[in-house]
């Protein structure tokens, strides 16, 4: 293989894990723990242990208390939250092993919460019956589990930005792309490859900014399967003035007349947010009866997540504490202009599109990729149709994250040590992956920007009318806007390493919103978090169905495929 | 844009504060062996390398102003 030297430094792994976040470091410690042999390579585009989401988070874990049944909660899941569009064998696996999260994070170093007696120390969200409770993990976890990872005999490459997976005929050989920093071309071949990259974003709400959908292009480009590509909306309401997301803003709105509208648009049992909440911002909006605020005395989950997030009145949580209360002291020094007990709340697009399909063992359509995490949490499906993470039950995040690491790297582990040779790698789909890549940094004359890109992306992103209260006038409006930015790439340019980055990024923005659309498009009913005005109600007669996006032949083809429900305990 | 500011005075160069930031604002600058704020444009302000500077030489001023996507 000594020709693939000629374009950049060559390194070999067994397991590649790409991206180290909290979901690919529990990958690389798994693989090492189930097989101490196997050489593992994490490439990170920041600094693993640092990087991510995990760490700038709530730091709560959704887990089934001793008072929860797996039943029960899957019952209650598959009627409240993902209205039958689940995968209902791999929702009731999780049911049913979830908790052993807790136990992994404990044996590996992670500070998760326990009462004298040494049970899980845990609270029930107030004012909700619902079948589980949250426990909490200190926001320094993926530090600990970087270190754990180190002595396990786990490498790192840091400042890394792998873009493309290297392919041998339909398996997956590894991934190409280049130091952030120093510019240089990088190949990593690997037996098994596990994409842990996250979700997509948007760059959009500021916590959330390292989920820019990496992954899922390089997983789309290479030809694997998407799916639940169509919920990717996620939105929280925040405070207008700072853009910090209000917990429980949705349960006390008021508009602008003083009248509370929450019930108008959230009737029934609401465990969590719901995309009708922003809708009815919006609506209000539309009916003059804006701005529209929330009544903090009313707000229980906000005194609420308060204590929990930065107090030790819960949890004794000192990097967390650390954490939420420098942000609530700096927003609040921007939000002092406005009024204490009725902020106003806007709704702020995060997205979370994760939509790279996976089966029970966390393997893509591809063989030798596996992708756990945020990348793959609505494409496994147990989640259903709502976007995850949180899939309107907070503290779902990390624990998929390392549900699915566990199960992914277990297959993975497994998958390489009979993979025999490390498969080979052509040099001229190398080459032609490496031109794509670094086509920004060539160009030369005048260009468009990254950040110009990304701005139009946003554009038919962030508004309620295009991407949550949807209508199929509205979609081919925000999806012809996409494909105007999308047109641009070809002019990108970059003016540094960092900024190539951001290049490939803004590429990645315009697939994803892309692929948002033509899903949304083609799903003609009203079902969980997905919301059309032109399709109001939900239609199991038609749409008990997946979305299904793969490129062929260099267009975006959709499809659907049935729901097996015939073989669900649970039907409609 | 967010404002960082680093006191490389008080500064011991031992690079946590670049470790720290998940975007890559901050960078190493080999010979001088600083910190340096490389590309403050994508700062969001988690304060992750303020907090974790025992020297306590980083000082972030968040911007909020630059966040107004349109929600409409
Ligand atoms: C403000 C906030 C609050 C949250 N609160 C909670 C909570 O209380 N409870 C909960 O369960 N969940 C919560 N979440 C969600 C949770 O943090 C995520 O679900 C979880 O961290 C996902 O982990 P991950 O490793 O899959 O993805 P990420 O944390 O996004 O990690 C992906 C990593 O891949 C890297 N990467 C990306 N592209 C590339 C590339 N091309 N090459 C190399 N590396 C790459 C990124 O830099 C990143 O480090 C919260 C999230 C946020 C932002
Ligand atoms: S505040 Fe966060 S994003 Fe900004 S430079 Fe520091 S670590 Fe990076
Ligand atoms: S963390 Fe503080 S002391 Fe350490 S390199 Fe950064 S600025 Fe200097």
């Amino acid at each position: 293989m000594a020709e693939l030297d000629s374009l950049g430094e060559v390194i070999s792994a067994d397991v590649l894990v790409v991206g180290g976040g909290i979901a690919g470091l529990a990958a690389a410690i798994t693989v090492k723990e189930k097989d101490p042999g196997l050489e593992v390579l994490v490439v990170e585009k920041a600094t693993s242990g640092w990087a991510g989401k995990a760490d700038r988070g709530g730091g709560i874990l959704a887990f089934l208390t001793p008072a929860d049944k797996p039943e029960d909660f899957v019952r209650f899941h598959v009627h409240h939250i993902g209205c039958f569009l689940e995968d209902q064998e791999l929702l009731s696996e999780y049911a049913h092993t979830c908790n052993g999260v807790l136990d992994h994070l404990d044996a590996w170093g992670v500070k998760v919460a326990r009462e004298k007696n040494g049970r899980w120390k845990y609270v029930k969200l107030p004012g909700l019956d619902v079948p589980w409770g949250l426990a909490g993990v200190d926001l320094d976890m993926c530090r600990r589990l970087r270190r754990h990872a180190a002595r396990l005999g786990v490498r790192f490459l840091d400042k890394v930005a792998l873009v493309d997976l290297l392919r041998h005929g339909d398996r997956v050989a590894g991934a190409i792309g280049f130091g952030v920093e120093d510019g240089a071309c990088r190949l990593v071949r690997a037996r098994a490859t596990i994409l842990a990259s996250g979700s997509q974003n948007y760059r959009v709400m500021p916590m959330w900014s390292c989920g820019r959908g990496d992954g899922i292009a390089a997983a789309y480009r290479a030809g694997a399967q998407m799916r639940n590509a169509e919920f990717g909306s996620f939105v929280n309401m925040v405070h207008a003035a700072s853009r910090e997301v209000v917990f429980g803003a949705e349960d006390h709105m008021y508009n602008a007349k003083g009248e509370r509208v929450s019930e108008k648009y959230r009737p029934g049992l609401q465990p969590d947010i719901c995309a009708m909440a922003a809708v009815g911002w919006y609506r209000e909006h539309l009916e003059g009866n804006g701005p529209v605020r929330v009544k903090s005395e009313e707000n229980l989950l906000q005194i609420g997540s308060e204590i929990l997030f930065s107090t030790d009145l819960v949890w004794e949580r000192p990097a967390a504490i650390a954490f939420w209360s420098r942000l609530w002291e700096k927003a609040g020094a921007a939000e002092s202009g406005s009024v204490a007990s009725m902020p106003e709340v806007v709704p702020g697009f995060i997205g979370e599109q994760s939509p790279v399909r996976v089966d029970h063992d966390m393997a893509t359509s591809l063989p030798g990729l596996y992708a756990v995490g945020d990348v793959s949490y609505s494409g496994s499906a147990w989640t259903g149709a709502v976007p995850s993470p949180p899939g309107r039950i907070r503290g779902t995040g990390l624990m998929n994250a390392v549900w699915s690491a566990r199960k992914g790297a277990l297959s993975a582990a497994g998958y390489a040590a009979e993979a025999g040779e490390l498969p080979r790698v052509d040099r001229a789909h190398a080459a032609a992956l490496k031109e794509g890549i670094f086509a920004p940094a060539r160009r030369e004359g005048a260009g468009v920007t990254a950040l110009e890109v990304v701005r139009e992306v946003q554009g038919a992103m962030t508004p309620v009318r295009y991407s949550n209260w949807k209508s199929e006038a509205r979609m081919r409006e925000a999806l012809g806007m996409v494909l105007e930015a999308k047109g641009k790439l070809h002019a990108l340019k970059a003016a540094d390493p960092h900024d190539l980055a951001r290049c490939n990024e803004a590429r990645s923005m315009a697939l994803c919103a892309e692929m948002f659309y033509r899903a949304s498009l083609e799903r003609k009913e009203s079902r969980g978090w997905f919301v059309r005005e032109d399709f109001p109600e939900r239609d199991d007669a038609n749409w008990l169905k997946w979305i299904v996006i793969r490129e062929k032949d260099g267009e975006m083809a959709v499809s659907t495929e049935d729901i097996p429900l015939e073989g669900y305990p649970i039907k409609p | 844009m967010n404002a960082i500011s680093i006191d490389t005075d008080r500064c011991d160069g031992c690079k946590a504060c670049v470790k720290a930031c998940f975007v890559n604002v901050l960078r190493w600058d080999e010979a001088g062996r600083r910190p340096v704020v490389a590309h403050a444009e994508d700062c969001v302000h988690c304060n992750l390398c303020e907090i974790n500077c025992r020297r306590e030489c980083i000082t972030v001023t968040p911007d909020f102003s630059h966040l107004r996507w349109s929600a409409l």
